[in-house]
């Protein structure tokens, strides 16, 4: 059965200030299958964030549904990790704090929250910076506390929106590798949004991508390189071939936008 | 300037130092003012009459008792309006309903000039310790309501909703995201508002009152003692010099998160 099953999806926004709504997804349906990774590609603005924040339940679809294993979505919940395109630790937590943030609202005895976030500290490298706030930390580490504090709360599913967006592209692809690693071990499943292709194939047990706005299911490509995945993958044929298709699929939606 | 650049902060001996340096520049223009005889004395004393007079009044007409009543009055009316604007203000920051209800009515009150209130106060309450208060409370309480809301409403929007995919309900969030994140700007709402408390304690005391540094101006103006009017104004300005000092210290020390 599938973890995740979403039913004909669709969000229009209303109009600001009296103006035209804008439909910014075409009702989709997806099925993510448990310990898969998707990695949902698209231009910016194809709604593609849209469909992580109705699954995150941040949003509230216009049409369809959504089912976690086998239940509907409705509101957020800490069930569902997001780890967010934005800096959004608290500055007033540490990063332990930080991390036991979720095991603290569920009332977890301090001992307990203690060994979890012992644990994911362990898991995204940062010992010896267990008391830092946020504002200490750069970008990379920031987004590094964020996946172990959605973590912590072992959620169904985590859904990861463009977080390495930000990051210079050495951190980039060392989070992707760290990610990986951590999915591997803790045998997650994962929805990642990305624009960004090779970051998209590098991860993915499938990629799904999304047309231009408003967005909807183009094509859905499954990723059949083995797992352990190591950088120099990237330059392996199946990689490169798997990155030119993509690239054009891509090219074409970004041609049909610009011209629109 | 050459040679200042924009923003660059100066060594902590050379800002003390610096701070010092006007206080002597304002004395010594004082001076001048008054030695030159450019002012007559009786209009502006001089800063040794000035002096004398100040010793004289806390050793001869225990003037100790008069600044400890004020400092009293001020610190009491602005902890009364304290306790309820802060979780008021925490109320109508959080909550656009509660906001909708008292906000149009406590903008109204704001622009209501606290000193106003005085000949009332005393038809109302009298003149003991209780109009003294009021006229604080009054004076504090519109504006602290009001500061506390907009500092609420500015509560990041993407840490509220990182709380609630981390399992956050409604209550935890203000306890543990709202009320944190703002506690840094409430308390310096608190303290621009307590110097507000200064000036309107003095109207309170310039009516009816038997003891206080408003009081003792008012017995001085009655003699034309212009060097006893100026101490209590510099014992003022001191008193609130080092309440501020004081409140700043507190509040690095509280929140040294934000001033990282």
């Amino acid at each position: 059965m599938s973890r995740l099953s979403i039913r004909g999806v669709g969000k229009t926004f209303a109009g600001v200030n009296g103006g035209a709504p804008t439909q910014a997804l075409l009702p989709v349906g997806l099925e993510v299958e448990d310990n898969a990774f998707i990695t949902i590609l698209g231009l910016s603005g194809c709604g593609k964030s849209t469909l992580l924040r109705l699954v995150a339940g941040l949003e509230e679809p216009t049409t369809g549904e959504i089912l976690l294993d086998g239940a509907p979505v409705a509101g957020p919940g800490a069930d569902r990790g997001v780890v967010f395109q934005s800096y959004t630790l608290f500055p007033w937590l540490n990063v332990r704090q930080n991390i036991c943030f979720g095991l603290r609202q569920k009332g977890m005895p301090a001992v307990r929250q203690r060994e979890i976030s012992e644990r994911f500290i362990g898991e995204i490298g940062l010992r010896g910076f267990e008391d830092h706030f946020p504002k200490q930390l750069s970008g990379g580490m920031q987004q590094r506390v964020a996946i172990a504090r959605a973590l912590a709360n072992d959620p169904k599913i985590l859904l990861l929106d463009e977080p390495f967006g930000a990051l210079d592209n050495q951190t980039r692809v060392l989070m992707q590798e760290l990610l990986l690693g951590i999915w591997e071990r803790e045998r997650k499943t994962v929805m990642f949004v990305t624009h960004d292709i090779e970051e998209a194939i590098f991860m993915a047990s499938r990629i799904v991508v999304f047309t231009r706005r408003p967005g909807r299911i183009k094509s859905e490509v499954p990723v059949e390189l083995p797992y352990p995945r190591h950088y120099t993958i990237k330059t392996s044929p199946a990689f490169v071939a798997l990155k030119a298709r993509l690239t054009e699929e891509i090219r074409a939606e970004s041609l049909a936008a610009a011209a629109a | 300037m050459r040679g200042v650049r924009l923003f660059v902060p100066v060594p902590r001996g050379q800002r003390i130092g610096l701070g010092i340096a006007f206080f002597v520049v304002f004395v010594a223009v004082w001076w001048m003012l008054t030695a030159s005889g450019a002012v007559p004395p009786q209009f502006l004393a001089s800063p040794p009459q000035t002096l004398v007079a100040a010793w004289q009044l806390f050793a001869k007409f225990d003037f100790g008792h008069d600044v400890g009543m004020t400092i009293w009055r001020v610190v009491g009316g602005f902890l009364l309006a304290a306790v309820i604007a802060v979780p008021l203000g925490i109320a109508m920051g959080a909550w656009k309903p509660v906001e909708a209800f008292f906000e149009p009515f406590v903008s109204f009150a704001r622009y209501l000039p606290a000193s106003a209130f005085v000949p009332l106060l005393i038809l109302w309450v009298g003149i003991g310790e209780s109009q003294k208060l009021a006229v604080i409370f009054l004076g504090c309480f519109f504006q602290l309501t009001l500061m506390i809301t907009v500092i609420v409403a500015g509560t990041r929007r993407d840490l509220v909703e990182a709380a609630y995919t981390l399992g956050s309900t409604q209550g935890g969030i203000v306890r543990h995201v709202l009320l944190p994140g703002a506690a840094p700007e409430i308390a310096e709402a608190l303290r621009q508002v307590l110097g507000l408390g200064w000036t309107y304690i003095i109207v309170a005391e310039l009516i009816g009152a038997s003891s206080g540094i408003g009081h003792m101006i008012t017995d001085s103006q009655a003699l034309m003692a212009t060097e006893n009017i100026i101490s209590g104004i510099v014992v003022i300005g001191l008193v609130g010099l080092a309440t501020d000092l004081l409140f700043k210290q507190a509040n690095r020390k509280l929140f040294a998160w934000s001033y990282l």
